[in-house]
């Protein structure tokens, strides 16, 4: 299997900062791999390494099968990279733009041409394809970014915080256009997030932290870790009804925000064979899946958050209970 | 009979593939400052501008000042003043690494799979290209400055102003690659191009100068690509003078001895060779 990442002990330091700290894990062939983390956890710090343009301080990685700190020419020419910030040049058009990259990677002449063609088509921008790039609005950019990652058919994809900037139906069609890529062309592609609701359609998703990753597995596995969907029930006297609950089902409910809640794996088939049961009236049950956000906060102790953050700034953070997320 | 075995032949190739690509890039990279330098509008307006208000500056308004044997100091200066053009084109063609970082895009060249040495030659060549065009455009003018030319002359300037806009685009890259915004490139440049430029030779015969000046324009790797532009340039003219006083107008004197035209082009190309060293250095560590 050559078309993977395999990523041993990889560290960078920057002075006296630790960035990325001893991560290892590996992502299969035609897999969606996400890193989901805060701003400044090491996520665009780890893609740099393996993109090769940043040197590891310690450790390495086999990308497409060659080493990152050994032969970076091979692994070049193994992968597409669609970075955080835009790096098109704006004076080129956009069609331009393909044809420069589809001949720095040295693809036949005749095949640029049609491959800018059927991208520009794919990423809905056939009309503006002879328009300078500077004429651009950031989600347009953003979607010529991915149809130029994506010209020398690389064999690993990686797209650094790929939907910032996009509208809702952009990133849609983005999403659909990763899903048929690993399916029918066996992309591997490794991204980097910190939305819940994108690292929810990745395959599997390592959770990074400080530099660390502090769990790696399926979006679904992550949520059933938490114990499985969360029930809250309500009725006249919560007290006698929790405790019948707990010898009924042998559970152990808690009485919270003036509801019985409990976790329990398959909350919904569940539902019915606690109303069967129960002798105690009930005023209303409700089912609540648990989110990423709430996988976020058991594994690190904060909440997810935006911006980049000096260590002060994280102390605090991590106290603080009502810091929303931004979607 | 040996013959290569089948593996041979796969790395000959291979070696074959690297070097058409490495040309490949460089054509492309190449082709991509030209292209961006003319749609850079008020650039090439500027740069076509300049070469006027000098000719207007110097030609007419110093031109009857300074008394020189043999040629008037109008016909002195001009091919100077094209060596000027040609420095600041060079030099300044450096600032285009500076917004290939600034806006990201250097970085798209650095994961690409190309060779460093050939993005770093591709960019020296651009800006040597560049400063092509704008020194030719001011030698058209040449028959009005009283100066006899020849297709021969323009064909061998042309080759020279090549190999000069190769060394100093040289330093513009070395210095570009290892600065972070277009601004301190600008400063820095200029704090270069005006002192190299006084003390090169492209206002007055160097070997009129003060002792302790002397010292400086020995030194100075400019004053080996000035003198050469002088002497192709006004190669007509000074076969009209006397032998003597065409050496005094443009031979350069240094370290006791008299240099020809090829020990100065030979400076040149070493010192372009040590300038595209550093710029590749420079490029490889961009990122």
């Amino acid at each position: 299997m050559p078309n993977n990442i395999q990523v041993n002990e990889l560290s960078k330091k920057f002075k006296d900062i630790t960035a990325v700290d001893k991560v290892s894990f590996e992502v299969d062939q035609s897999e969606i791999f996400g890193f989901l983390g805060p701003n400044g956890a090491g996520k665009t710090t780890t893609i740099s390494m393996l993109c090769t343009l940043l040197k590891p301080s310690a450790g390495t990685a086999l990308v497409g099968g060659y080493d990152i700190i050994s032969d970076p020419g091979n692994v070049r020419r193994e992968i597409g990279v669609v970075f955080q910030d835009t790096t098109l040049d704006e004076r080129l058009t956009a069609r331009e733009n393909l044809t420069f990259h589809g001949e720095l990677y040295g693809m036949p002449r005749a095949e640029i041409g049609k491959r800018a063609d059927a991208l520009l088509d794919r990423v809905g921008l056939t009309a503006r394809a002879g328009d300078p790039v500077a004429v651009f609005s950031g989600g347009m950019r953003r979607r010529l970014e991915l149809a130029r990652g994506l010209m020398h058919k690389p064999a690993v994809l990686f797209l650094d915080e790929p939907t910032i900037g996009l509208d809702p139906q952009s990133r849609r069609n983005l999403w659909d256009y990763a899903r048929s890529l690993r399916d029918s062309e066996g992309v591997t592609i490794f991204l980097s997030t910190h939305y819940m609701d994108e690292a929810e359609a990745c395959d599997r998703i390592a959770v990074i932290d400080y530099g660390e990753i502090i769990a790696l597995d399926t979006p679904d596995a992550h949520k059933s870790a938490l114990g499985g969907d969360v029930v809250s029930v309500t009725g006249p006297d919560l007290e006698v009804l929790s405790s019948e609950i707990a010898q009924t089902f042998d559970i152990e409910p808690r009485i919270e925000n003036e509801k019985v809640e409990f976790n329990i794996q398959q909350g919904a088939t569940f539902i019915p064979t606690l109303l069967d049961k129960l002798e105690q009236p009930v005023d209303s049950v409700s089912l609540r899946h648990p989110t990423l956000d709430d996988v976020f906060v058991s594994l690190t102790g904060h909440q997810i958050r935006d911006g980049d953050i000096s260590t002060t700034e994280k102390m605090r953070n991590v106290q603080r209970t009502g810091f929303g997320r931004r979607h | 009979m040996d013959l290569p075995s089948p593996e041979q032949n796969v790395r000959r190739s291979n070696k074959r593939i690297a070097g058409t690509h490495f040309l490949n890039v460089v054509r492309v990279v190449w082709l991509r400052e030209i292209l961006i330098y003319f749609r850079d509008r008020p650039r090439v307006i500027s740069a076509f501008m300049m070469p006027i208000v000098m000719l207007v500056l110097f030609g007419e308004g110093l031109g009857g000042i300074i008394d020189l044997p043999g040629i008037s100091y109008r016909q002195f200066i001009f091919p100077g003043m094209v060596a000027m053009i040609v420095l600041m084109n060079s030099i300044f063609a450096g600032v285009t690494i500076v917004t290939d970082r600034q806006f990201g895009f250097l970085r798209e060249m650095l994961v690409a799979p190309v060779s460093r040495t050939a993005i770093a030659v591709a960019k020296i060549f651009g800006g040597a290209t560049i400063a092509l065009i704008n020194g030719m455009v001011l030698f058209a003018f040449a028959p009005l400055m009283g100066i006899d030319i020849s297709f021969l002359i323009v064909v061998k300037l042309m080759g020279l102003i090549l190999l000069v806009g190769f060394m100093l685009t040289g330093i513009g890259v070395s210095i570009g690659s290892r600065l972070r915004t277009p601004e301190s490139f600008q400063m820095l440049s200029q704090a270069i191009i005006f002192p190299a430029m006084f003390l090169s030779g492209v206002f007055f015969p160097v070997n009129n100068t003060a002792k302790w000046l002397d010292f400086f324009v020995q030194f100075n790797p400019i004053t080996y690509a000035v003198a050469p532009i002088r002497e192709i340039g006004l190669a007509n003219e000074l076969e009209k003078v006397s032998p003597e006083v065409a050496a005094s107008l443009i031979n350069v004197q240094a370290f006791g001895h008299t240099f020809t035209i090829l020990e100065e082009l030979g400076i040149v190309v070493a010192f372009s060779i040590l300038m595209l060293w550093f710029a590749v250095r420079g490029v490889r560590n961009a990122s």
